[in-house]
């Protein structure tokens, strides 16, 4: 996996979008898989409890019939905790203070989701000699 | 007047006069509130529960007694001035001309729009002649070496603690709720005098991974395919041979088998009310 592409796409959004503290990208079964967080977030602990607020909100957007989920947001009175899915197998958190500019954040995660997506699923390249045994096939 | 940008910022205004300011940029006048501890949370949610549309939620405010109403004035025309000097600071893209919105917190008589640009431009000019000017969204700090050779004011102490190298001085003013102009200003002061110094690229982004390869959709078991598995339909099940089977099969080995006497089996439909 290409981990430095996808330090790249987070570092981006943190600079671009006022308020970004942590960012967190999982499987959509809690484990985490690359984080640029803070010492007081627990990656782990993160990614859990994006994975069941992602789960229930996923549920809740097909149940109510209001089409497909954009993002879903805890807020609280100290900041908010944004998670976005990242095709069917990941998920993104993102952790902001009071001042996230929340419009900003969904403006401009959409393009990042879509880059990060194809760097998650994108399938290691063939090793020197696995690609002659294929071009000596084709 | 909504002003497009990075941070960006929202201005109210009435009458000609910018009654409050919110911006991504700099703590409004309700997190200056709630964060500094000058209002407790209850508080504020008690008076946002009294408001009605009759009395405005600052003058439930005032009168609950939470904070005068000299204080609270004050303290909205220092969030109006600084929400303006850290939307002038960053990117400003566009600006468009919104219908009114409500705002919780105004100032009573407003700032005249001649008077905010004046005081914004001093504030960026004397930002940008500092010796150690820097962008309060921007510069990224770490505590440096002179850090605990000297005795601190307690606004520097705090600043130096949350000086994680992750945080700009926009986002320390935002932890520590005071105004992003003076945060930016000291810790500029501070750059210079070496108690912090601008944090390394990896200190900023640092990130960790745990090392999985590339993901792929869990595949779907051909059951189909599968010459083992029978398709056709599911066993008939006999509730009286197969309760007693079932009993015996979960049980486990060191639990004595229940006597008959409790075998409920065929009292089921007579207590279907119950």
């Amino acid at each position: 996996m290409d981990y430095e592409a996808l330090a790249a796409e987070l570092r981006s959004l943190r600079e671009t979008v006022a308020g970004v503290t942590d960012i967190v990208l999982a499987g959509v079964d809690g484990i985490p898989i690359f984080a640029d967080a803070g010492a007081g977030v627990d990656p782990a602990n993160v990614s859990a409890l994006a994975a069941a607020d992602l789960g229930v909100a996923r549920q809740a957007v097909e149940v109510i019939g209001h089409g497909a989920l954009s993002q879903t947001v805890v807020f609280s009175s100290g900041g908010y905790m944004a998670v976005y899915a990242v095709g069917r197998t990941a998920l993104m958190v993102v952790l902001g203070d009071k001042g996230l500019n929340l419009g900003r954040l969904l403006h401009e995660a959409q393009p990042v989701i879509a880059r990060i997506s194809s760097v998650l699923t994108a399938q290691p390249s063939p090793t020197p000699k696995a690609r002659r045994r294929t071009q000596t096939t084709s | 007047m909504r002003v497009v940008g990075n941070p960006g910022g929202l201005f109210h205004l009435r009458e000609g006069a910018v009654i409050a300011v919110e911006s991504p940029g700099s703590p409004g006048a309700e997190a200056l509130l709630l964060r500094s501890g000058r209002v407790s949370e209850q508080d504020w949610t008690a008076a946002l529960s009294e408001g009605t549309g009759r009395r405005s939620h600052q003058a439930t405010l005032i009168a609950r007694g939470t904070i005068g109403a000299r204080e609270l004035q004050a303290l909205i025309t220092v969030a109006v001035h600084d929400g303006a000097f850290a939307t002038a600071a960053g990117e400003v893209e566009d600006h468009i001309v919104d219908s009114p919105l409500d705002v919780l917190l105004s100032a009573a008589d407003g700032v005249a729009p001649d008077l905010l640009v004046l005081e914004t431009t001093r504030r960026l000019d004397a930002l940008a002649a500092m010796p150690f000017p820097l962008s309060p969204f921007r510069e990224r700090v770490v505590p440096g070496s002179e850090a605990l050779a000297r005795a601190l004011t307690d606004q520097r102490r705090r600043i130096l603690d949350n000086a994680t190298g992750r945080r700009t001085a926009r986002d320390i003013a935002f932890v520590i709720s005071r105004g992003v102009y003076p945060i930016t200003v000291e810790i500029s002061r501070m750059l210079t005098e070496g108690l912090l110094e601008i944090a390394s690229d990896e200190a900023s982004f640092g990130s960790v991974n745990w090392g999985h390869t590339s993901l792929r959709p869990r595949a779907r078991p051909e059951r189909a395919a599968s010459p083992d598995i029978d398709q056709g339909p599911l066993p008939a099940r006999h509730r009286e041979r197969e309760g007693a089977d079932s009993r015996k099969r979960t049980r486990p080995s060191r639990w004595p088998a229940p006597p008959e006497v409790l075998d409920l089996s065929g009292t089921e439909g007579k207590n279907s009310g119950l």
